[in-house]
């Protein structure tokens, strides 16, 4: 908070007891609960914002259900298996209930997991689906926090830059690098930095500092190790868009009456540019972060499956040919989840960042 | 302050825009100058040269002496002193003028402790004594409010409030009242004269409406095309104005006394581009006393003392 407001709280009490005539109530809790008269306006919002998702999430697990219960058969592998009983059949239709009607599957799928209990994963040795995805989650969470931390603190910086040295040429270098970024496939970066640090530096070098495949978690060091390379993979294409966005909205911001007013105010233009102006940029930025965010965390098919990374996007292209139901829709729920609470988180960022927007 | 052969130039894709194009203007202490013309005429990027306001590809050339220092060759650095200093400034349109996310009294705070060394305790407190000073009531309560809480008027009084924080000798008001409701333009305007003979600066006050300037200006510098095109006491300008320019802007203004069914005046024609290389005068097109004289553009030249103006038929105008 800009300081000056704990100068301005003792004197704002006095002034509202002084004022104090009509609504007593609402300025007595004004003056004991200080913010949380706020809070309680924000609180409300958010409750009613997760009751409005229910319906989503409903809509949303209904359609994948659908769609994957009538991509394939389950039972079809059985058939070409020699060895397998009777009672295997019977096993796999007791577990999907392959003898009910599909929406009738989807009510006893969505009642078992509004108690948390998401299923039995069939390709994966008939563990609990819960703690596959929950192990699975803290893998990927491993690459896309540092990613995401890298990308919202580049993406400022380099936004910033590109936007106060607008039409130099470290604008156009950082501009061009974003346009590759943007238009190069992440397989063939990921690929590419594998072949150059697993192969190519090696051979030059005889030193192989990375890891190019694999999780490895044993040390710190080994994680860096490991993680470094899948997270830059992760980090490029993401950076590169949100770092034009940054210098967008900074550029926006640049050109606004306040902008001029800071200057007339005769402040220094690190304080023009980075109070005044990025405080305004960073606001449109949010939605941008949550959604990338959420992103990343519901896991990255392609870099996990070049980097051979235990994670949920691996988890997603290993379970959908193999019918594995549960599996499926637990990791879809787990999206759906992650999407729309971190919108929910952006909106209520939003209104931590700007003064002009209500919850009401 | 003292301005000299001020010009301002352009770069754009259809070629050079010559917004300004050598003004001479002065400023004594405590003077109020009204600087009047049509939209277009180089009143605002005067004003904002001479702040070194203008975006980094303008060409400013020209003096701009201030307390004997040309504030066009400052350092950045001594340029910040002045600014929100000894030279404030209020902008057009207060809605936009203030940042959303700070409180209004954050930011007079701001500009208080920008150039004085002053506690934040003490800078809200003549925070606060500023807001109440420019008719804001309740002035604690509203400085912890923030922009958009505050009506355009209310804005605005902020913004002037913020202006004159720290006693600055110089007030540029660029066009005050123009993007408020015409019911408070009355009252800001009136505002902005106590408060600044309260700090005892001088205004230079920007407005396309004559009839604002009448009642509160010494004196009278109207522009047109980039150029002055007459310059006396307010009392000349209304009264003695020998220039086709100023006479034109004067019929224009509807008057109350006026019989019924006649139609407001306005003059012909539309001001020249600011890209154009045209030698003539640039108000020929439009001008009733237009002959083959205006083929140059006319001298500024003083009528009687303290009046000049720029036209090459001043004694038909005259009469
Ligand atoms: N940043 C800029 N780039 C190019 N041309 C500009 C720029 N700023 C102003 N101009 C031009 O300079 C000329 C004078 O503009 P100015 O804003 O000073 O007019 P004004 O007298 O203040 O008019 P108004 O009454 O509309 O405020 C205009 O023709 C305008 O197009
Ligand atoms: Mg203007």
């Amino acid at each position: 908070m800009p300081p000056a407001l704990s100068t301005a709280r003792p004197m704002l009490s006095t002034a509202r007891a002084k004022r104090g005539t009509g609504d007593w109530r609402l300025e007595t809790r004004l003056k004991w609960l200080g913010g949380w008269v706020h809070m309680t306006g924000v609180f409300a919002y958010a409750v009613r914002r997760i009751f409005t998702t229910i319906p989503l999430l409903v809509a949303a697990t209904f359609v994948v259900f659908v769609l994957v219960s009538i991509s394939g058969d389950p039972l079809a592998r059985l058939a070409t298996c020699t060895t397998c009983s009777d009672a295997a059949y019977d096993r796999l239709i007791d577990l999907y209930e392959l003898d009910k009607p599909i929406p009738l599957r989807y009510v006893g799928w969505i009642t078992d997991a509004a108690t948390g209990d998401l299923g039995t994963s069939t390709s994966l040795g008939e563990k609990p689906v819960a703690g596959i995805v929950a192990e699975r989650l803290w893998n990927t969470a491993l690459l896309a926090v540092p990613s995401f931390l890298l990308i919202a603190f580049l993406a400022v910086v380099l936004g910033v830059f590109s936007a106060i040295k607008q039409y130099s040429i470290g604008d156009y270098l950082v501009t061009g690098a974003s346009f590759v970024g943007i238009a190069m496939p992440t397989f063939f970066f990921g690929l590419l930095l594998q072949a150059f640090w697993g192969v190519w530096w090696q051979d030059w070098t005889g030193w192989k500092p990375f890891y190019v495949t694999g999780k490895h978690v044993a040390s710190f060091g080994d994680y860096l190790a490991s993680a470094t390379l899948p997270i830059i993979t992760l980090t490029i294409v993401l950076l590169a868009t949100e770092s034009r966005f940054q210098r967008a909205a900074m550029l926006e911001v640049i050109g606004s009456d306040y902008i001029r007013t800071a200057r007339a105010k005769g402040l220094s233009e690190r304080r023009v540019i980075f109070k005044h102006a990025l405080r305004n940029a960073l606001i449109p930025l949010v939605t941008l972060w949550a959604l990338d965010f959420a992103g990343l965390l519901g896991g990255s098919v392609i870099t996990e499956t070049i980097f051979a990374w235990p994670g949920l996007g691996q988890l997603l292209v290993s379970a959908l040919p193999n019918l594995d139901l549960d599996l499926v829709m637990g990791l879809v729920m787990v999206a759906a989840l992650l999407t729309i609470s971190f919108n929910l988180l952006a909106d209520l960022l939003y209104g931590v960042l700007d003064p002009r927007i209500r919850y009401d | 302050m003292e301005v000299q052969g001020l010009t301002v130039e352009f770069p754009t894709e259809d070629g050079l825009v010559r917004a300004v194009r050598g003004v001479d203007m002065h400023i004594a202490e405590g003077e109020v100058l009204g600087i009047v013309g049509e939209s277009g005429s180089g009143k605002s990027v005067t004003a904002l040269a001479t702040m070194r306001l203008l975006p980094k590809r303008a060409q400013v050339s020209g003096q701009v002496l201030f307390e004997g220092r040309d504030l066009l060759t400052l350092s950045d650095r001594a340029m910040r002193g002045v600014r929100g200093s000894d030279i404030a400034m209020i902008f057009q349109d207060p809605m936009t003028a203030l940042n959303p996310v700070f409180t209004v009294g954050e930011q007079i705070v701001e500009m208080i402790r920008a150039h004085a060394p002053v506690g934040k305790p003490l800078a809200w407190k003549r925070t606060v004594e500023l807001l109440d000073l420019v008719g804001i009531s309740e002035p604690s309560r509203r400085a912890r409010q923030y922009p958009h809480e505050f009506s355009g008027g209310m804005r605005q009084r902020a913004m002037i409030a913020m202006a004159v924080a720290n006693r600055p000798k110089l007030l540029i008001a660029d066009e005050p009242t123009t993007a408020l409701d015409v019911t408070i333009q009355a009252q800001v305007m009136e505002v902005i004269t106590e408060v600044q003979k309260a700090v005892g600066s001088a205004l230079l006050l920007i407005t396309h409406d004559l009839g604002l300037v009448a009642g509160i200006a010494h004196r009278v510098q109207v522009m047109y095309a980039g150029r002055v095109f007459e310059n006396g006491a307010t009392d000349e300008i209304f009264y003695r104005s020998v220039n086709p320019y100023t006479k034109g802007l004067l019929r224009s203004i509807p008057r109350l006394d006026a019989k019924e069914k006649t139609r407001l005046y306005t003059i012909p024609g539309l001001p020249p581009s600011g890209l154009s290389r045209n030698e003539a005068c640039p108000f020929r097109p439009r001008c009733e006393f237009a002959d083959a004289v205006c083929g140059t553009v006319p001298e500024l030249v003083e009528v009687v003392p303290g009046h000049q103006s720029r036209c090459h038929h001043t004694q038909e105008v005259s009469m």
